[in-house]
């Protein structure tokens, strides 16, 4: 049986590490990419073999086009029959704060890890996909690229982006039968929103509760599958019915 | 590698791959209006020409392809530069 290979991008931690171990049910090895928390991204690993499939770990920061082609390229050496046709983007990261006290390196730190990450990482698996004629590229985005929130200009700035970029993509290549779809979250319960009350907030919520991780995965699986070949250009919240 | 090893290669390619009609093909052939290709397409192009010819094409070059006969001479300017 020839191995299918997925890539999460910030695979080590909350949402990325659920995808990772639920993409287990749809037979890939998965690759886990980190960019520092290697115990992290070890213990990811170790879920995965837990849920009976395989891995990889691939150190990479999504940020750096030369660290993202080269592990790529090392990647697909070694693996010269094989390519990975699913890429779930999913590195982010926050950094909140009014716009009127941003500074330089609020915005681009942001904007790099979500905005040009995606770009990155999506153009060195692209040719790949389009060649075989399948391909899967799941973008997490947020709730906050749909709606906008305040305090995160910068954040809600990069993940609009993704939103257009997912739709344009999805116009690309559909005729090579890559589908690009974005799934955006709102308040799920990971390290990334520790800091956030979730008894204040929880109220806005009709569910009533901040989402678990698994509960994107789910999603995120569905639109990797092979189930999910007729949606693309797509964004799906999942966010409790906060907004729609 | 001369024009007609070229020439044999690509129409090959652009047959099996994109089941274009033999007919069709001849130098003078318009790539999108008379083949039919699209711009995406020229990824495969480009793959194809990396495997048989060793050459890296750059996208951005290959969009100003209009014909058939453009596309050999371009693969054949390539490789005389190599």
């Amino acid at each position: 049986m020839i191995m299918k290979h997925a890539l999460v991008t910030g695979g080590s931690r909350g949402i990325g590490r659920a995808i990772s171990i639920k993409l287990v049910s749809l037979g890939y090895h998965v690759l886990v990419n980190y960019k520092s928390n290697e115990e992290e991204a070890k213990q990811t690993l170790t879920m995965i073999k837990q849920a009976g499939g395989s891995g990889e770990l691939m150190k990479f920061d999504v940020t750096i086009p030369r660290q993202v082609d080269e592990a790529i390229s090392k990647w697909s050496e070694v693996h010269k029959d094989g390519y990975i046709e699913v890429l779930v983007n999913n590195a982010g990261i926050r950094k909140d704060i009014l716009l009127m006290w941003m500074e330089d390196h609020h915005w681009r730190d942001v904007i790099d890890t979500n905005l040009n990450g995606f770009f990155y990482v999506t153009r060195a698996l692209l040719k790949n996909m389009l060649v075989n004629k399948y391909g899967r590229i799941v973008n997490i985005v947020s709730l906050s690229g749909l709606k906008g929130l305040p305090g995160q200009v910068n954040y809600s700035a990069a993940k609009a982006a993704v939103i257009g970029a997912t739709k344009a993509l999805a116009q690309e290549i559909g005729k090579k039968n890559v589908t690009v779809n974005a799934v955006a979250p709102g308040f799920i319960r990971t390290d990334m929103t520790k800091d956030l009350n979730e008894n204040e907030l929880k109220s806005l919520i009709p569910l009533n509760r901040f989402g678990l991780p698994e509960e994107v995965a789910e999603v995120v699986c569905f639109l990797a599958s092979e189930k999910a070949s007729y949606i693309t250009g797509e964004v799906i919240s999942v966010n409790g019915g906060l907004y729609t | 590698m001369n024009r007609e090893d070229i020439t044999k290669i690509i129409n090959g390619f652009l047959v099996e791959e994109f089941e274009i009609e033999e007919g069709k093909i001849a130098p003078d052939a318009h790539l999108k209006n008379d083949l039919g290709l699209e711009s995406l397409d020229f990824v495969d192009i480009a793959v194809i020409v990396q495997k048989e010819f060793g050459l890296t094409l750059k996208g951005e070059e290959m969009t100003s392809i209009r014909t058939l006969d453009h596309l050999y001479d371009y693969i054949q300017n390539c490789i005389s530069k190599k």
